[in-house]
């Protein structure tokens, strides 16, 4: 290979990858207000992003899967966990994860701060990012529902869940309220029992919980319920 | 070493390497911190993103100034010319590191910009770019007033104008974090599969020029080649990072074909260097040295290339992106290819800079290191593969909840966290004995039996 040849190839290969490249960051741009859903980036969630940065957030957790991983990706965790269970780790993570083995700091946020940053992950939970990751993909979630409602017909827990109203708060699947944690997501998490005395009496065994309790149920009832949500766990196939 | 001014080097390598042994012990911390609970009282006022800021921080600071003191090295004996301003240089030496501690000491005080790896607050970011500004200036009117241009020498300042033009896209607030993200990777892709690849070509083509002696013009064109295919995959290669982060479809076509092509200018690099070490005329002394660059091109093949080949198509990315399995690639690739690049360098350039005649040196407790930190490495990435395997399966594929997939990865954290002992032993032992080398025993001293025994009460005794 001669000299000549050797630059030919260095700047041919140099201009040409820098041309696609940047074309396509124009494109990108082009393309981000949709895809990022930037009308709905308002000034609490820009706020919320500089809470996200001033607490250093992204040095334990991945969001949209870069950062550290030493904790959850938060890319979907309002979807997960729902916008209560979000709030309660903000203010009391030395309650939530009193039992884990591993912790969380307790950064002292102000309320104003808590609000901001839950509106920057409502607005996270809605980029249209090829539905990664894939442990929180929708996909996952309905065709854990589907299961569920081809049995739920015949089995009293549903019934049971139904008559308490749980999905006022929790979802399951597709459907259901957005201030509690997803029962797929529970399931997966926790047994049985623990669920059936968390039923009874949230305030013991987390601190500062939300949830009502249900001491009017039995305790078979509450472990119909336990075995319920534990039945849930997401669906392990593919999304 | 033929100029005076190329002393100024020394005290970048030794400021980089003390940094360095600093880096290993604080990722020992980091590591520790998956196996064992840490209590929340500690957890409150030293979380982990801190530890992880330190950890990250010192390795982008010491490998930096690793590289500016290798420039300050090698542009006098390129350009044939003494450097325009050697005292300048100390100056931005203090100014860099007196930045770099300030950053440190800040993070435990939570003061931080909160992005990964841009962790150094905006008011600081204007020192560093003051610092690289000084560097610039000083490598470039030098390199300007002696007007003797070649490959070697474009690539190293296209290098550094490169690494420092891309810092400046990590300085501004982005408003949406997508696009916080597109704009964090022209750092920090750019960096290591861009500017820094230009910047270890020139390096490693210079030490293989002087190490063999091997034809200038031969390397020279090669180095042209590599450049080439290296800026080809790199540049649009930025895109196998966004392919999750809501960018358009077209990236999941664009990153995965370019960055496919990544090993290759790693591979005729490795080929290079191989060839090189072949055909030169002189015998491969000192073999440390050579051990480091032998060890530097291949392990930089397969911790950058091979290792980050194995997850780069989108269809695999899917699974792993964000996992430990990033975590091994991570670690392999800088090691592989920056820090024994560095320490290749710092064995190259350190005796020559203390006279040792013909750059040998005496190698005994060097060798320890450089075996204890690479296998120590190796072995870190494999176990944090392993880990990063099972949450893929755990939590990705099968969709176990983080922290239930997290548990049966703590066994393999533990396998990181002792070589990660064996990492911070082989470091030690290599920061002091670059620090301490001392002159190489006479070929008539060590072939006598009994020799080493004398030559060990010889070197106490000068003590």
């Amino acid at each position: 290979m001669s000299e000549r040849m050797a630059k030919a190839i260095f700047w041919l290969g140099t201009l040409s990858s820098l041309a696609v490249f940047l074309a396509m960051t124009v494109h990108t741009h082009r393309s981000f207000g949709a895809l990022t859903h930037a009308d709905a980036l308002d000034e609490k969630v820009v706020a919320g992003k500089r809470a996200f940065e001033r607490h250093n957030c992204n040095d334990c957790h991945t969001i949209l899967g870069f950062g550290a991983y030493y904790a959850p990706d938060l890319t979907r965790a309002y979807a997960r966990l729902g916008e209560d269970a979000v709030r309660r780790r903000l203010e009391a993570p030395e309650v939530v994860f009193a039992d884990s083995y591993r912790k969380m700091p307790q950064q002292h946020l102000s309320p104003a701060e808590v609000e901001d940053l839950v509106a920057f992950l409502r607005w996270v939970s809605g980029i249209e990012n090829h539905d990664w990751p894939p442990q929180d993909s929708p996909n996952r979630w309905r065709r854990s529902t589907e299961r569920v409602l081809a049995s739920a017909s015949l089995s009293p827990a549903a019934a049971l869940v139904q008559q308490e109203n749980c999905l006022a708060c929790h979802s399951i699947g597709g459907t259901g309220g957005t201030a509690g944690p997803r029962f797929e997501w529970i399931g997966g998490r926790r047994d049985v029992a623990w669920i059936a005395r968390y039923v009874a009496d949230p305030e013991a065994v987390s601190h500062g919980s939300r949830m009502p309790g249900f001491p009017h149920l039995s305790e078979g009832q509450r472990l119909m319920i336990g075995e319920f949500v534990v039945s849930l766990t997401a669906d392990r196939s593919t999304p | 070493m033929t100029f005076q001014t190329q002393r100024v080097a020394y005290p970048y390598f030794v400021v980089a390497l003390l940094l360095f042994a600093l880096q290993v012990v604080m990722g020992l911390w980091v590591g520790l911190q998956y196996v064992i609970t840490v209590p929340q009282a500690v957890v409150d006022v030293f979380p982990f993103a801190t530890s992880r800021a330190m950890h990250t921080n010192l390795l982008v600071l010491w490998m930096l100034l690793g590289f500016m003191g290798a420039t300050f090295y090698l542009v006098p004996e390129e350009a044939q010319t003494e450097l325009a301003w050697p005292r300048l240089a100390i100056f931005q030496l203090v100014l860099l590191v007196g930045t770099g501690v300030a950053a440190l000491v800040g993070f435990l005080f939570g003061w931080t910009q909160g992005r990964p790896l841009l962790e150094i607050p905006t008011t600081l970011d204007f020192l560093v770019v003051a610092g690289a500004l000084l560097f610039l200036a000083n490598v470039g009117v030098t390199l300007l007033r002696a007007r003797r241009w070649n490959v070697l020498q474009g690539a190293l300042l296209g290098g550094l104008v490169f690494l420092a033009l891309m810092y400046l896209f990590g300085m501004p607030f982005y408003r949406n974090l997508a696009m916080d993200w597109y704009y964090w990777w022209w750092v920090v892709h750019l960096w290591v599969e861009g500017a820094w690849e230009l910047i270890t070509a020139a390096m490693a083509a210079f030490m293989l020029i002087k190490l063999t002696g091997v034809d200038r013009k031969v390397v020279e064109k090669w180095l042209y080649v590599e450049l080439g295919l290296f800026l080809f995959t790199g540049i649009a290669g930025t895109g196998h990072h966004y392919y999750w982060l809501g960018a358009p479809n077209a990236w999941l076509w664009i990153g995965g074909a370019f960055s496919a092509l990544e090993p290759f200018p790693i591979l005729l690099m490795l080929w290079d260097t191989w060839r090189s070490a072949r055909e030169h005329d002189r015998p491969h002394a000192p073999r440390l040295t050579w051990l480091y660059v032998g060890a530097m091109a291949v392990l930089h093949f397969v911790g950058a290339g091979l290792f980050g080949f194995a997850h780069t198509l989108p269809q695999i990315n899917y699974y792993t992106h964000g996992s430990q399995v990033t975590v091994s690639h991570g670690h392999l690739a800088f090691f592989g290819a920056y820090a024994l690049l560095n320490l290749s360098f710092f064995y190259f350039a350190i005796p020559r800079l203390k006279g040792l005649p013909d750059g040998r040196y005496d190698e005994r407790a060097g060798r320890w290191g450089f075996w204890l930190q690479t296998l120590g490495i190796v072995g870190m990435s494999l176990a944090f593969a392993v880990a990063g395997v099972l949450q893929t399966y755990l939590e990705r594929i099968r969709g176990e909840p983080y922290m239930v997939a997290q548990q049966p990865m703590r066994f393999w954290m533990l396998i990181v966290v002792l070589h990660g002992l064996m990492v911070v032993a082989g470091v030690f032992l290599t920061v002091k004995h670059l620090l301490t080398l001392r002159p190489e025993l006479t070929a008539v001293e060590s072939a006598e039996p009994g020799a080493p025994a004398r030559a060990i009460a010889a070197g106490a005794g000068s003590r």
